[in-house]
């Protein structure tokens, strides 16, 4: 708008055409757009509209209707969330599980790439990905049970190996200081692999030219990959950090909920397990709502300045 | 321009469109259920209930707890009996009891399209559903349900139970056994035998024959290592250890309430006393290696294999399983004589007891919106008459029972030898409202067993009981009761494994203090006395 006198003047009138024009031009585009729209807005933004109960005391049996129509409290369940004792407990334990996850997780990916595709053998780099990325399609069910079998301090292998090399039995799944080391090596060794297949796939992506033209100036491995490979996959590694900057308060609720009992909730207790327990255990759904909108919000807000950084230094950015 | 809004607007339709056919969905499966129907049949207590033909319920409940079993299935001939005497069709939605609560609380919440008869997911200890209107209070209807209003009135602690903070009455129970086959210590007699030990009165005797089984080569494999003490699990559905060893502290870890002799109410796991010396007596087990890391993870399963190895030398779980799961894994294990035998409670500071259960195990109400209401509670009233409990007791003359000379009955051999058989038959079947009775559970077990148990059914004390709470209790329980029960179990595992110094105690309680616990201890007071009105 500012700019006005620069840019050519477009009338109201040729927008209009120009839209028209764009809409026909991509019908088919749009007509397949369609059903993921309709998806977000059935799944993702109408039920969005039920954040109001964290406003209001619901009462059960009145239908979906209950939902909107409940009395209203303000802001009652956020302060009975903040004055209980596990708030702190839950933020802080949310916060830093997937603050680990992100720090150890993240970079795994990206080196593995790295290195996977300085692999000159065909056979050897598929099979490495294929064998790296196969532990993503085992249920997290199946994790936890392998977990659970080879750290049982009687009967797992892992606990047998340390007695036999002379060392105490550690009683890993129930311990609160193994927690957060067991889901993040867990997690990690999980989705490396698959996680990596982007990076891959940006690294192939790098013209072979390019490559040539360093070797022409005696450039050697280390610095192909630090001169040319890095800033070449940098912003797809930016979007992917933010991306998953978004999701830094949403760790996933089924692991954590099969892998945690009492004797680890000082440090496996997260948002989501705490509202599954008291929204659908114990039947408390506004106070339940109301900690879950907490979560999205503190989430959205990461999302927003860790873009607006983005933007500002790199240029690169999701809007 | 008109073309980008004709966009904008077939979008909106489109999406409200859809939004509209899923509120269509709902309303569609309404209307089939069929029109109020005046009901003139004069149904006084036995079958049929109705003279109309081809009468249909919708009842929604837990299916059976044996995972191979399916009770909407045709083997299910005692629930297929109900029905063909009552004279109504059942349409019935049974879904697995591990997954009820999860799955029936939602459509609770929601409350459209309920069948008529609700198996709850809960006790509804909160009243939540009753405030909600949900549920049709019964007691205005006895004229229709004269089993259940002669049955509250021989049962006034049931009755006094199932009275709700309005003074009317909304559901049918699940009557089960409260003193009788109970979860009880059970011992492996073999090693008791080979140590010439009896079985233990009090936590000293019991610490010592512990120590006995740590340090013996019991199993006789030449290795005294691989005995495994006790194998009692403490998790948040089990807990054992807390049922185990509490009364011997004078403490009910079960419940988490009790009241004294002077009618006062106390917090199991807030008493500074008797709280701290368990805990420092279970801190103890666990530093003697007595009491295993692993217990609050430990899984029946384990323990199964366990005595299948003869490996471990305790444990505690339900009566049931002395016979029928634990003792019959030793080889030499004939039926005459148990194996792993149940024994009394042990003793400490003060006189050891099991703590019993409530008689109400689970509740049936019919829904306010149901269309065949008057046939829904006459179905209900029917199906809890002593006509019923005997089918749901015995199952069907000639299949799973017959009749003797002398008018008595006995199982039929096929009943007794195959038990998911029986289960698939309905036996007890969880979706209808079920007595348990002391006489059936009986003759399915062993003569060793029944003795046991009818000795240790005489050495146990009275649970907290089932009390409604009024709309502020509720409000004020369900903000902080949960916030304490987390931090006590927490806290609890911290103290044993010594992760937490018993130093600690003291700030634990003052943590409790902050946590409201004495507004907790305040309601749960005037509830007790609430019921112990209502017995009068």
């Amino acid at each position: 708008m500012m700019k006005k006198s620069n840019v050519i003047k477009v009338t109201k009138e040729e927008k209009r055409q120009l839209f028209q024009k764009n809409i026909k031009r991509d019908k088919y585009l749009i007509l397949m757009f369609l059903p993921v729209a309709i998806y977000y807005l059935i799944f993702c933004y109408l039920p969005m509209t039920g954040l109001i109960m964290s406003f209001q005391e619901f009462k059960p049996g009145n239908g979906l209707a209950g939902i909107y129509t409940g009395e209203w409290v303000g802001l009652k369940w956020f302060q009975q969330f903040f004055e209980s004792a596990f708030a702190w407990q839950l933020i802080r334990n949310t916060f830093l599980l997937s603050f680990y996850s992100l720090i150890f997780g993240f970079p795994i990916p990206i080196i593995f790439a790295v290195c996977i595709t300085q692999i000159k053998n065909k056979h050897v780099q598929r099979s490495a990905q294929l064998i790296t990325y196969l532990p993503y399609f085992i249920s997290t069910v199946v994790v936890v049970g392998m977990m659970t079998n080879f750290l049982s301090p009687s009967t797992g292998i892992i606990n047998q190996v340390i007695v036999k090399l002379g060392g105490e039995q550690i009683n890993f799944m129930n311990s609160p200081d193994w927690f957060r080391r067991l889901y993040v090596i867990s997690g990690s060794w999980q989705t490396f692999g698959f996680n990596s297949i982007i990076f891959v796939a940006a690294i192939m992506g790098i013209s072979p030219d390019l490559y040539e033209a360093m070797r022409v100036d005696g450039a050697n491995k280390r610095q192909q990959v630090w001169f040319l490979v890095l800033p070449m996959i940098k912003s797809t590694i930016i979007l992917l950090l933010i991306m998953s900057l978004g999701n830094l308060l949403s760790v996933g609720f089924e692991k954590v909920y099969l892998m945690y009992n009492p004797s680890v909730y000082e440090t496996a207790d997260v948002i989501s397990t705490y509202v599954y327990r008291q929204g659908i255990e114990n039947k408390n759904f506004s106070f339940a709502t109301a900690v879950g909108l907490f979560n999205s919000l503190v989430g959205f807000t990461i999302v927003s300045i860790s873009n607006w950084f983005s933007r500002k230094f790199n240029e690169t950015s999701i809007w | 321009m008109r073309k980008a809004k004709l966009f904008i607007a077939m979008t909106l339709t489109l999406s409200i469109a859809s939004s509209a056919l899923i509120g269509c969905g709902s309303k569609g499966a309404e209307s089939t259920k069929g029109e109020v129907v005046e009901d003139t049949y004069n149904y006084t207590g036995s079958a049929p209930i109705t003279d109309q033909e081809g009468a249909t319920l919708s009842i929604l409940a837990s299916n059976s707890w044996y995972s191979t079993v399916d009770l909407t299935s045709d083997d299910a001939s005692i629930i297929k009996e109900v029905e063909k005497r009552a004279g109504v069709n059942v349409d019935w939605t049974l879904i697995d009891p591990t997954t009820y609560t999860d799955a029936v609380s939602p459509m609770l919440a929601s409350g459209s399209d309920l069948a008529d008869i609700v198996f709850l997911p809960d006790l509804d200890p909160n009243s939540s559903y009753i405030k909600s209107a949900l549920f049709e209070p019964l007691d205005e209807h006895f004229d229709l349900m004269p089993n259940f209003k002669a049955y509250l009135d021989a049962n006034p602690n049931i009755k006094a139970s199932l009275t709700a903070t309005d003074g009317h009455i909304y559901y049918v129970p699940i009557v089960g056994l409260t003193d009788n086959y109970l979860p009880v210590i059970m011992y492996n007699q073999k090693w008791l035998d080979q140590l010439n030990m009896e079985q233990p009165k009090n936590l000293d005797e019991f610490v010592t024959m512990l120590k006995a089984f740590r340090d013996n080569d019991m199993n006789g494999d030449g290795d005294t290592t691989d005995e495994i003490p006790m194998s009692v699990t403490s998790s948040e559905t089990a807990k054992n250890l807390q049922m185990m060893f509490g009364p011997a502290f004078g403490l009910n870890l079960q419940d988490g309430f009790y009241v004294d002799d002077k009618g006062t109410v106390h917090y199991s796991y807030a008493e500074s006393e008797n709280y701290k010396n368990y805990l420092n007596f279970i801190h103890g087990l666990y530093e003697e290696g007595l009491l295993e890391m692993e217990y609050t993870s430990l899984t029946r399963d384990q323990i199964t294999e366990r005595f299948a190895q003869n490996k471990t030398g305790v444990t505690f779980d339900y009566s049931w399983q002395m016979s029928q799961l634990y003792s019959p894994q030793f080889p030499e294990y004939d039926g005459t004589n148990g194996i792993v035998v149940g024994g009394a409670p042990l003793s400490g500071e003060y006189e050891g007891s099991y703590i019993g259960l409530n008689a109400v195990k689970g509740i049936f109400g019919v829904t306010t919106d149901s269309k065949n209401q008057s046939l829904a509670l006459k179905f209900l009233d029917y199906a809890m008459s002593e006509e019923c409990q005997d089918l749901y007791v015995w199952g069907i003359e000639n299949e799973s029972f017959t009749v003797n000379a002398d008018n008595t009955r006995s199982f039929t051999e096929k009943a007794l030898s195959d038990n998911l058989w029986l289960q698939a038959l309905g036996i007890n079947p969880p979706c209808l409202p079920y007595h348990n009775s002391v006489e059936a559970t009986n003759v399915l077990l062993p003569r060793w067993h029944v003795d046991v148990d009818s000795n240790l059914a005489t050495m146990t004390s009275a649970p907290w009981p089932q009390i409604y709470a009024t709309q502020e209790e509720s409000s004020v329980l369900s903000q902080y009761l949960v916030d304490i029960q987390t931090y006590a179990d927490q806290m609890a595992v911290a103290f044993i494994s010594g992760n937490t110094s018993m130093d600690d105690f003291d700030s634990y309680l003052s943590t409790l203090k902050t946590m409201h616990v004495d507004d907790i201890i305040k309601i749960k007071q005037e509830q007790y006395d609430r019921y112990a009105a209502a017995l009068k």
